[in-house]
């Protein structure tokens, strides 16, 4: 072999490879790399073009070459046409800086098959630190790499997918949105058209006993626009304020009609009740209020009314309370049981599981309102 | 008494128009015009003198109520009172308007209104109580009612 020609005293190795080199009986750590099945070469980069001097069993069995074919050639031999530049650029970079390299490289066989190794180089140096060898291992790690892409690609595909699904979603989204308020805007300006349509048919009507019916149906759905209107004004379309509504519904009341001999009491927590009880609690304050508003006043020589009308609302442990006074007629100027009014009210009660009383409070009436409410609510709305 | 309002109402809808129309002469004011496009209610600012337009923001051409108000913002001939039931299309400068009278409106609310309106017209800053279905814009706010 060549290799004995060119030896030198510093060549340790090649002394053991004379030496019991096949059974490596003189050096057990030769032996040992001989015998592992991590594959490992030697190079001599003292030499022209760096050759291979010594490769074991382990490298030739993941190569497929003999061992005849190996020595004295350099490691490029086991590129090919898809192995990456960069690699390669840097495995001649750490030989070349005489410097450690761990790094994965498409690599072929003898028979022109490709495997994934993951190369390590390291430079072995003399006591006065001048490089003899590079020692080089390899393994195949064609799984591991194929898992990684394999990993890579479904991730991308996931990601893509995940980003597709967004962007309908949000498309969905913006469309209900829209929808939402295009529905919510219909919805507004046909209160207002059904408000007009009844004023409307109002002003031709001359009998005054169906006059005051449509105004007090005219009340009773601008009470329903109100609570629309507040309701989709605010931030949380889940709740209403009843004590805003009734603020509102007082001073709308008692301002336009210039009723200003009648003197409001409001004592008013602010009391938030569910979207779905709005309805029915501001219905019933409108009916109670405007109902005090009509009956309650004896009307004085000149037309006018005066008076006082007072509206409570709080809410003691998981209860809502309304309270609607006023100073008037009593009781017995009341519209009976049996007007619509009456029956309005105590449906809605009903419905809203209120307890309701009328008490005479002499003078004037005071009707009180207990309903469910409260922390219960809370719970059901976040 | 202070004088009556003249009012300009730009409202695409015919029955909210004609409504509000008789809610005005009710309260003792009266209508000048009705346009219901950019258009007619520009030819309308133009050719009558009214104390305050009642604008939609929604009008037969598409949502250009706010170049109406920004048209009469320019002139200075009259001002303008936004009529919609979409106040959150209503920039936040409110194109030179005194304010909102956010749909579905009260007819209640709506007489309030005006006569809140012939006090500030007339006699700024408004006597009465703002009522509650009216919204003052940021500028007019602290015109109308500084520290309220």
């Amino acid at each position: 072999m060549d290799t004995k020609r060119t030896r030198e005293p510093a060549d340790a190795w090649h002394m053991t490879d004379d030496l019991h080199a096949e059974q490596g009986k003189g050096d057990p750590f030769a032996a040992a790399i001989r015998a592992t099945r991590m594959s490992m070469i030697i190079t001599d980069p003292r030499r022209q073009d760096n050759p291979i001097v010594f490769a074991n069993d382990a490298f030739l069995r993941m190569t497929g070459y003999e061992r005849h074919e190996v020595l004295g050639r350099n490691c490029r031999f086991l590129q090919g046409p898809k192995t990456e530049k960069a690699a390669v650029a840097q495995i001649r970079a750490a030989i070349a800086d005489e410097t450690d390299l761990s790094v994965d490289i498409l690599n072929y066989r003898k028979d022109g098959s490709s495997f994934w190794n993951a190369l390590y180089i390291s430079p072995v140096s003399n006591d006065k630190g001048e490089v003899q060898f590079f020692f080089a291992s390899q393994l195949d790690v064609s799984d591991r790499k194929r898992s990684e892409h394999r990993i890579t690609a479904d991730k991308e595909r996931f990601e893509k997918a995940v980003k597709e699904r967004t962007a309908e979603l949000e498309a969905a989204l913006e469309a209900q949105t829209t929808l939402l308020h295009e529905v919510d805007h219909r919805v507004k300006n046909n209160l207002q058209m059904i408000s007009s349509l009844i004023l409307m048919q109002s002003r031709t009507v001359s009998d005054e006993n169906l006059k005051r019916s449509l105004g007090t149906m005219l009340e009773r759905i601008e009470a329903l626009s109100t609570v629309h209107r507040r309701l989709y004004q605010s931030k949380d379309v889940s709740k209403f304020d009843v004590s805003d509504f009734a603020r509102d519904l007082i001073s709308d009341l008692l301002t336009a009609s210039g009723r200003s001999e009648i003197n409001p009491t409001l004592e008013l927590e602010p009391i938030v009740v569910p979207a779905e009880k709005a309805t029915p609690v501001a219905l019933m304050v409108n009916e109670l209020v405007t109902n005090a508003l009509k009956h309650a006043f004896k009307e004085r020589p000149d037309g006018t009314k005066s008076g006082s009308i007072g509206i409570k609302m709080s809410q003691p442990d998981g209860h809502l309370n309304i309270e609607v006074s006023d100073d008037g007629v009593g009781m017995a100027g009341a519209n009976g049981d049996a007007s619509f009014g009456m029956r309005l009210i105590k449906s809605l009660a009903r419905q809203l599981r209120a307890d309701i009383e009328w008490r005479d409070a002499g003078p004037g009436t005071r009707v009180v309102i207990s309903m469910p409410n409260g922390p219960q609510h809370k719970g059901n709305l976040s | 008494m202070t004088d009556s309002l003249k009012i300009l109402i730009v409202e695409d809808e015919a029955l909210l128009a004609m409504e509000l129309e008789s809610l005005v002469e009710d309260a003792g004011h009266s209508v000048v015009g009705w346009a219901t496009s950019l258009a007619e209610a520009r030819a309308m600012i133009d050719s009558t003198r009214a104390d305050i337009a009642f604008v939609d923001i929604h009008l037969t051409d598409g949502p250009t109520g706010i170049d109406v108000a920004e048209y009469i913002d320019g002139r200075k001939n009259a001002m303008v009172v936004f009529m919609t039931a979409n106040p959150k299309r209503i920039p936040d400068h409110f194109a030179g308007a005194i304010g909102v009278i956010a749909k579905p409106y009260t007819t209640n609310g709506v007489t309030s209104a005006l006569r809140y309106l012939q006090e500030g017209v007339r006699r700024p800053p408004p006597t009465s109580e703002r009522p509650a279905g009216f919204t003052l814009s940021p500028a007019f706010e602290t015109v109308w009612a500084p520290g309220r």
